[in-house]
């Protein structure tokens, strides 16, 4: 009884700390930018309150969709569920390791964005249509400047396992200011930003404007499902946040399941999480949305970031 | 933190060389002449903290001079000229190339390769004396190259301004990797040959601006028929 549970009390804390967690850092960007442009704004625990709402409301679907308009938000929320088990949080042994490395994870993103498109195209309307070539062209950029910045990383560490990574980084604390980490890191935050729709790239906060991208995608869906996909989108944002301050600076993570490192674990996580959060609101409120032509040049930016800082890992070595 | 330490010198120069490469690219991938001048301003301090470093980690007291001089000239009085010429001549202030800046970014980034090549058969060669801070000359090949893409594709007669002195500032930087820096009678003499050259050139730009009302380098073209 007791071995069943050291198995399994670890992932289901990781997946309950990622699924409460994810729509207070959407409320703490949302306040954040609320309070840079002298409004009161909402509280924080708004999205809570929305996706509650959401689940209960009835599900309107168009009469023309198929079987994949109504599998999409659960294929979508459930490859996040299993990316929360497979990125470093609060322990460094992640609890799925034995499943996959970094790619892994960069692929099951890829998935969840692959049927999003796919259903903003199923319903045949012409918003929907737009959003998904946008989504993908987008993706066709990031996706490389993405997997540069990891490999930036897992060159470093000798390894693409994420576990590995984190141990290797908090064993040696200098390597976190090489240059080529940092680097890497910079290409990341750009990479984030466009990844989870945030300002230079795309709107969160509008549903009605042609320069849209994520929402015209969804914007079909309504309902539990909505609530399913908003909130998978909001665990991506988390798990990207994650991703950065603990591939790159592994501080104050557990190495064990003891309780005190736990919580040290959890605090150091969350004011991490936070930092960056208040940082992607920052940025937020102090850039215009690019022109949709404009939107490459940027990403160009952070890829080629990325791939300046594999380069210089050989030139100046770590 | 002990900057005298050789360790934390050697982890500070090789973030601050990161740095300036990265100010180089953005340069490139920049539209705006303002944008231009200043990061070329951000990365001549970038290039002085270098030099401080050197002074302190290694003892190289002779380069504290350039040093100072880097920040005073390049990082200050240069881009405050610049800023003023642009100022005074009311050009419009985007830049027009000649390749795209994705397109120019991605050969940067070849660039930057081939300087490491090149770098290191140098520095592999058996009359190299590799010094401390040799691996930064890749980098500094690679800024002169950059400079002269630079000033290769982007049509403006400011931007060819930028695009030298960042060559200048790859030529610095290099100087200092191979031998710790030049003696300072040339530094000195770089320094104020730049500083003309820069305080000319803006003339120069003020008076193709009055003559063709465009400092487009196109427009030069037809001086020739």
């Amino acid at each position: 009884m007791n071995a069943m549970l050291t198995v399994i009390l670890p992932p289901l804390l990781q997946l309950l700390l990622v699924l409460a967690f994810a729509p207070l850092i959407t409320g703490i960007i949302r306040k954040t930018k609320a309070r840079l442009q002298r409004r009161r704004g909402a509280s924080v625990v708004q999205p809570y309150f929305d996706l509650a709402k959401l689940l209960k409301k009835e599900v309107v679907v168009s009469p023309v969709a198929s079987w994949l308009f109504h599998a999409t938000p659960y294929i979508v929320f459930s490859s996040t569920l299993v990316i929360a088990l497979l990125v470093p949080t609060l322990v460094t042994p992640v609890p799925l390791h034995w499943i996959g490395d970094i790619i892994t994870v960069i692929y099951l993103f890829a998935l969840g964005r692959f049927f999003l498109a796919l259903a903003g195209l199923d319903t045949g309307s012409a918003f929907g249509g737009l959003g998904s070539s946008r989504e993908m062209s987008i993706a066709s950029i990031i996706e490389p400047a993405m997997m540069l910045a990891i490999f930036t990383a897992a060159v470093t560490a000798g390894s693409t396992n994420l576990s590995i990574i984190v141990d290797r980084l908090s064993s040696t604390p200098a390597s976190m200011l090489n240059p080529a980490h940092l680097l890497a890191f910079a290409g990341l935050f750009i990479v984030t930003l466009a990844e989870t729709g945030r300002v230079p790239v795309d709107n969160p906060a509008t549903h009605l404007e042609l320069t849209m991208i994520h929402e015209a995608m969804i914007l079909e869906y309504s309902g539990r499902y909505l609530a399913f996909i908003e909130w998978a989108s909001q665990m991506k944002l988390l798990l990207f946040l994650a991703l950065m301050s603990n591939m790159f600076f592994p501080l104050g993570m557990a190495t064990t399941w003891s309780p005190g490192a736990l919580v040290l674990g959890c605090v150091a996580f969350v004011l991490k999480v936070t930092g960056l959060a208040i940082v992607v609101a920052v940025v937020e409120s102090t850039n215009a949305k690019l022109r949709l032509f404009r939107v490459p040049e940027l990403l160009m930016v952070a890829f080629i970031l990325s791939l300046l800082a594999l380069i210089l890992y050989f030139i100046i070595g770590a | 933190m002990d900057l005298t330490n050789i360790q934390t010198a050697e982890l500070l120069i090789d973030i601050f060389a990161a740095a300036i490469l990265v100010t180089a690219f953005l340069i490139v991938s920049s539209r705006s002449l303002v944008f231009y001048i200043r990061l070329f301003a951000l990365q001549s301090f970038f290039l002085g903290v270098v030099a401080l470093l050197v002074v302190l980690g290694y003892g190289e007291t002779h380069i504290l001079i350039a040093a100072v001089l880097t920040i005073a000239i390049k990082a200050i009085a240069i881009p405050v000229v610049l800023t003023r010429v642009i100022e005074r001549i009311h050009v419009q202030k985007e830049i027009r190339f000649s390749i795209s800046i994705t397109a120019s970014l991605l050969l940067c980034g070849g660039i930057v390769i081939l300087a490491d090549s090149v770098a290191q058969s140098i520095l592999r060669s058996p009359h190299a004396d590799a010094t401390a801070v040799s691996r930064v000359l890749s980098v500094s090949i690679a800024m002169m190259l950059i400079g002269l893409f630079i000033m290769m594709t982007r049509r403006k007669a400011l931007t060819q301004i930028v695009g030298l002195l960042t060559m200048e500032n790859g030529v610095f930087l290099s100087g200092l990797s191979i031998t710790y820096g030049m003696p300072l009678i040339v530094e000195i003499g770089i320094f104020f040959d730049i500083l003309v050259a820069v305080l000319i050139l803006g003339v120069f730009v003020f008076r193709i601006n009055k003559t063709f009302e465009s400092i487009s380098i196109d427009s030069l073209r037809s001086l020739r028929h």
